[in-house]
């Protein structure tokens, strides 16, 4: 599953400045914290996208999940091991949107795993509380159909953020070892708009993609369609820890750029809107797992503290005091500094419980040159 | 955020006939009480720009309109001296084993640099960076005025620029030193440094732009970014920068909060 980036008010196209006009009619309370994002960063405030990964089910198996690592069926099957850890429930939930709430957060992502194979779907949009939060799913697309569509934005939900990672439809369904899904996919996004919800499209970006006429076509694809195409490096983690051809390098990252220019294609890296946050780690998004433990971005696996033991706020603090992840970078960190790649692969390499408790893989005596 | 390996190490000052720069041209950070970096893995530098003198000399009296303010040759020979005075001094020899860019500023006296920056000195980084790389773009990102924003940062010694550039053509050399030193400790160090040295603002680092468009411009790595920390901004943790986007040149305003950061360097100017 991939991020999204956040949307700071200034240099908005007429369509954006519709959407938020919209979101200020129906929900002027999310839309006056948003509102306050550019201020809150000028302070030296932040105000990060909270990913809850409540479940790990899934009905696909990608050759680049970043939480293959985390799901039952690969501790069960691969590590012959079983997570006794406590899981997140619904109290935990709101106790978290409240404590986001205090401290001006506004957004959470529902992600996984797959998000729509959830039973208690609706009641996380609830727990989390859609008046007073922007509530985005993640979804592969396979269950997202008209009635799904209307059904989400019936329960709170703002916005679809929808995983294509091809435009050919072989290689989509073979990337996502699932024939069909690419269909699924083009039917879900007919179905998302047609409800009336937001959409991102995402796709995931391996060595080599950007050059590629498939990729130029997806871009042309989503900006003719009047989509946003979220752009997220394959990163040494989870399923792609397998994979190390699949990471990007300079170059890539830099034709990416390019791209900007021209199509309505960014990625993590993104100026938007007036921000300019680079690697948006802690500073713009946070992972909470299944079992409250809360990482820095979707794809690294060190932890920066438990939520049943330590409050979001000192979390965050945490994060922002580190070496690696609070100051300003133009990098992403797990997808190109080949330093703290290695960090993490090799503390990350043989654990069966994912992500390393805080102090074992992030610590308050991190350094840089050590 | 992070202020890591914060430290106050021995200090080093030019009286006592050390070195202060390090074999990559780095000024050793002296004793500070601002954030600054003692140990660097150097993941965020800029690469040595070709000098070829007449390219520079041309660029910059095109795009800043003083084609008569001095010859090539006397631009040569003032940045050239600049190098020997500072390789003569033991204290700033090293200094010269680290990126530098020799520019030139035409006489002008300011009464608004943060005018004087936008009307005139952007526009021609713009137009410089745009003649050598017609498929990039500069952008200035700060979309509102810089008129009456921009102040000499007390302690800087950037006043001194400005004096002479009052008076005659002014020739200097840039030097992007300063990796991962806060601008509250860019600001700091300035007082225990030699006296030929000053603190980069805004015409300097713009000029170091025109002369060498591709000063950030990194296709392998990433380059830092470039604060104008001999100029104070509008609030005291605002600060006005440099940076690249891929192959695209930046100018933009940002909080720093006093903070140190790997990606974040200053620059030094001699003056000739």
């Amino acid at each position: 599953m991939t991020p999204v980036l956040e949307v700071p008010d200034c240099g908005l196209t007429e369509a954006e400045r519709e959407k938020r006009n919209g979101l200020k009619a129906r929900k002027p309370y999310i839309a006056e914290k948003l509102a306050r994002i550019s201020a809150m960063e000028e302070r030296g405030e932040i105000s990060p996208i909270i990913r809850i990964e409540k479940s790990y089910l899934c009905n696909f198996q990608c050759t680049h999940c970043s939480a293959e690592y985390y799901m039952d069926r690969h501790m069960k099957k691969v590590l012959k091991v079983v997570d006794a850890r406590r899981k997140i429930d619904l109290e935990d939930i709101r106790n978290l949107s409240h404590q986001a709430d205090e401290m001006g957060l506004a957004r959470f992502v529902i992600t996984g795993g797959e998000p729509l194979v959830m039973k208690d779907f609706d009641d996380v949009v609830a727990a989390i509380d859609p008046e007073k939060h922007y509530v985005i799913t993640d979804t592969n697309g396979w269950f997202l159909d008209d009635k799904r569509a209307k059904h989400l934005k019936a329960v709170g939900v703002e916005k679809v953020q929808l995983s294509l990672d091809s435009f050919i439809e072989r290689d989509h369904d073979a990337f996502r070892n699932k024939p069909g899904s690419y269909k699924r996919v083009m039917r879900a996004i007919d179905a998302t708009l047609n409800a009336g919800l937001n959409l991102l499209l995402s796709t995931v970006l391996l060595k080599g993609r950007v050059k590629t006429q498939e990729f130029r076509d997806i871009c042309k694809f989503a900006t003719d369609k009047g989509i946003s195409l979220y752009v997220s490096y394959a990163k040494p983690t989870g399923s792609c820890t397998d994979h190390p051809e699949f990471v990007i390098d300079k170059e890539d990252a830099d034709i990416l750029r390019e791209l900007e220019k021209h199509y309505n294609v960014f990625s993590h890296m993104t100026p938007s809107y007036g921000s300019f946050k680079g690697c948006i780690t802690v500073k713009g998004i946070v992972t909470v797992t299944s079992t409250f433990e809360v990482t820095p971005c979707p794809y690294i696996d060190f932890s920066l503290g438990n939520l049943r033991e330590t409050s979001l706020k000192e979390i965050l603090a945490r994060g922002m005091r580190n070496p690696w992840l609070g100051p300003h970078r133009p990098d992403c960190l797990i997808g190109e500094d080949s330093k703290f790649i290695k960090i993490h692969m090799e503390k990350t390499r043989g654990a069966n419980h994912l992500p390393i408790p805080w102090g074992q893989g992030f610590s308050d005596t991190d350094s840089l040159t050590a | 955020m992070a202020n890591n390996e914060t430290r106050l190490p021995e200090s080093r000052h030019a009286a006592n006939g050390q070195d202060l720069f390090d074999h990559y041209g780095r000024l050793i950070p002296p004793k500070l009480t601002s954030a600054v970096h003692l140990n660097i893995r150097r993941r965020f530098v800029c690469v040595q720009p070709t000098i070829e003198y007449a390219a520079i000399h041309r660029r910059i009296a095109r795009h800043l309109g003083c084609d008569d303010t001095l010859s090539v040759t006397e631009f040569e020979c003032r940045a050239e001296g600049i190098l020997d005075t500072l390789r003569s001094d033991a204290a700033t020899r090293g200094i010269v084993n680290g990126v530098g860019v020799p520019f030139f500023l035409p006489k002008s006296a300011t009464t608004d640099i943060g005018l004087a920056i936008e009307n005139t000195y952007l526009k021609a980084v713009r137009n410089a960076f745009l003649e050598l790389f017609p498929d990039y773009a500069f952008v200035n990102y700060h979309a509102r005025s810089l008129e009456g924003k921009l102040q000499v940062a007390p302690g800087s010694r950037h006043e001194r620029l400005l004096e002479r550039m009052g008076k005659s053509p002014v020739v200097g050399y840039y030097f992007p030193c300063l990796l991962e030193y806060s601008v509250p400790a860019a600001l700091e160090q300035m007082q225990s440094l030699p006296d030929s040295l000053i603190l980069a603002g805004g015409f300097d680092t713009c000029a170091t732009f025109i002369a060498c468009p591709d000063l950030l411009l990194r296709t392998d790595e990433y380059p830092p970014l470039l604060w104008l920390a001999g100029l104070s901004g509008e609030r005291e943790s605002i600060g006005y920068h440099f940076e690249a986007y891929g192959y695209n040149l930046t100018f933009n305003r940002r909080a720093h909060f006093g903070q140190a950061a790997e990606y974040w360097a200053c620059g030094l100017v001699a003056l000739g």
